[in-house]
């Protein structure tokens, strides 16, 4: 995604301030990228943005960026297979994944835990007001 | 001379002539009785003969009759071989697997499904034939009911057994009771794997369906939140108090897809816990408080209290524990009329631990009261208080907490109260 796309999406900035935090979202459903994306965007976050898994692993490369939220389900490359990838390659390996799902099953819960993820959240049971919150703790820690 | 020897002649005659007369009487005599003699002899004969002839045709007819009851019995004996063929006939072409055992446990008869079943052949299901459970089990084939039969034969009613993926059966273990008692036991292999693989696509349909309605509806939930954060730009109250409403009913809508997508986990044996050993209290005290607000607007008296000086910790999974205390707190603030009172405790039972929430609400009416924890059941009081509800909230809970080890109960008085109450055992200190 170009610049002006995602300014079209009604982001702020892109990349402008050389420290701010850069978050990678990789999410396929429009709604929730442009919503997303203006939340982290008005908190200062540099957000960058990948429609699937695929473009989403080119980004992590290019960008390392400080945290990564991704979905699950998404065409091409889905989020399992993205985190199973940055393992492969240690210089994007410890970049904390906050895995937005619409799905929670125990099962997928281990999976993730399994490949390093370091949180799981069910978009029914969070708002972009409390994903940004949990963007903090992981953050910060970092 | 000539003249007396006349005169001794004449008189020979004579004494002749009365000698004569004298025998002839009794010849006659003789003849009289000899003609009696064999006068009775006749008669006697006759007697005799037509005893005889009586005899005979006596004989006759129990001979005849003989003959009948021989007919009667084979006939008898043919019908028993009918009936007994027809019987064989019904057991071997049923379609569910049988076994039969005797009043002493031992195999009896194996029907030809049961053969099918478990890819056995005549020689080898002849060769279980008395012997006990606990021997067939350890026949390679046979090895699956061992799942079931760990000892000697015991009622089962309706387990369930994989022999693989596709093919599931279900056990069943009846004693058969005859006019004396016990004849001996019927074992039943109902094979399953149609009704589970339709029951599958069913749980897997409700499980796709739901996790589809959760994008769209993660999406509204987004953006609403959204606007009324003002991230959207300014709106005013009227738009405030519309959106407000929506986010809610779309937040109802998010519970109910979680409940039916907590049903199809249940059914589908996919609820995988993750237990940790927990302090309960804080659990349900948290839980409670959260209702306060709700309690507060339905005018309710929402209480909660130890009443225990030690309960003991658990070994629980957080979320599905705080969605069973959920269910019953939200049950009792559905269902009990302004003005009432909720208290929730918790305390020990048994050396479990114990919480229970009592309502003073609309009650369960007591001819429903078997069936308040199935899938889907609401009660007609229930219905009738608050139409909406999936029915789900006390099969959910019910599962939980026995997947936890723990009993869930309940006693209720229609039109006053209701006590719901669950134990969860105490964590083994490792």
């Amino acid at each position: 995604m170009t610049a002006a796309e995602f300014a079209s999406l009604g982001a702020v900035s892109y990349n402008l301030i050389k420290d701010m935090e850069k978050i990678l979202l990789i999410e396929d459903e429009e709604l929730i990228i442009r919503l997303l994306s203006k939340k982290l965007a008005a908190i200062g976050y540099d957000v960058s943005l990948a429609m699937d898994g695929r473009e989403g692993l080119e980004k992590i490369k290019q960008i390392v960026p400080d945290l990564i939220l991704l979905d699950i389900v998404m065409p091409r490359m889905g989020g399992f297979e993205v985190m199973a990838e940055m393992k492969k390659d240690e210089k994007i390996a410890n970049i904390p994944v906050i895995i937005i799902s619409n799905s929670g099953q125990p099962l997928e819960l281990e999976k993730a835990k399994e490949l390093g993820a370091a949180d799981w959240l069910v978009k029914t049971e969070f708002d972009p007001k409390e994903v940004a919150e949990k963007i903090q703790k992981y953050i910060n820690k970092n | 001379m000539r003249e007396r020897e006349l005169s001794e002649l004449s008189e020979m005659k004579a004494r002749l002539e009365e000698a004569n007369s004298v025998l002839e009487i009794r010849i006659n005599a003789k003849t009289k009785a000899l003609r009696e003699l064999a006068a009775n002899l006749e008669k006697e004969m006759k007697e005799r003969t037509e005893e005889l002839r009586r005899k005979v045709a006596e004989s006759e007819n129990s001979r005849v009759a003989l003959m009948n009851m021989l007919e009667d019995m084979e006939d008898l004996r043919r019908r028993a071989e009918e009936e007994r063929e027809k019987t064989m006939a019904i057991i071997a072409n049923f379609s569910d697997g049988l076994m039969f055992f005797d009043a002493r446990d031992r195999l009896a008869l194996v029907n030809p499904r049961v053969e099918d079943y478990f890819c056995i052949d005549k020689a080898e299901s002849k060769n279980m034939i008395g012997s006990r459970i606990s021997d067939i089990v350890r026949f390679a084939p046979m090895s699956l009911l061992g799942e079931i039969f760990t000892g000697p034969l015991e009622h089962v009613s309706r387990r369930e057994l994989s022999l693989n993926e596709k093919t599931i059966f279900e056990v069943s273990v009846l004693e058969v009771a005859g006019r004396a008692g016990k004849i001996g036991t019927l074992l039943i292999i109902h094979d399953i794997s149609r009704e589970k693989m339709v029951e599958k696509m069913k749980t897997e349909f409700v499980s796709i369906a739901a996790h589809q309605l959760r994008t769209p509806i993660s999406a509204i939930k987004w953006t609403l939140r959204m606007i009324l954060d003002g991230d959207l730009g300014p709106i005013n109250d009227e738009q405030r108090e519309f959106l407000d409403k929506t986010y809610k009913s779309n937040e109802r809508m998010i519970n109910l897809i979680n409940d039916l997508l907590n049903v199809t986990r249940i059914e589908e044996g996919r609820q995988v816990y993750d237990p940790v050993v927990a302090d309960i209290e804080e659990i349900v005290r948290s839980l409670v408080a959260n209702y306060e607000d709700m309690a507060r607007q339905k005018n309710l008296n929402l209480s909660f209290e130890k009443i225990a000086a030690v309960v003991p910790a658990v070994r629980i999974d957080l979320e599905k524990i705080k969605l069973v205390v959920s269910n019953l707190v939200e049950n009792a603030l559905k269902y009990t009329p302004a003005g009432g009172r909720i208290s929730v405790a918790l305390g020990e039972e048994d050396g479990n631990a114990m919480v229970e929430v009592v309502d003073t609400g609309i009650g369960i009416p007591a001819e429903q009261q078997d069936r308040i924890f199935t899938k889907y059941f609401r009660s007609a009081n229930a219905i009738k208080a608050e139409t909406e509800g999936t029915g789900l909230g006390l099969f959910i809970a019910k599962n939980i907490v026995e997947a936890h080890g723990g009993k869930i109960r309940f006693v209720s008085e229609p039109g006053r109260a209701t006590k719901f109450s669950f134990v969860l055992p105490p964590a083994e200190s490792d």
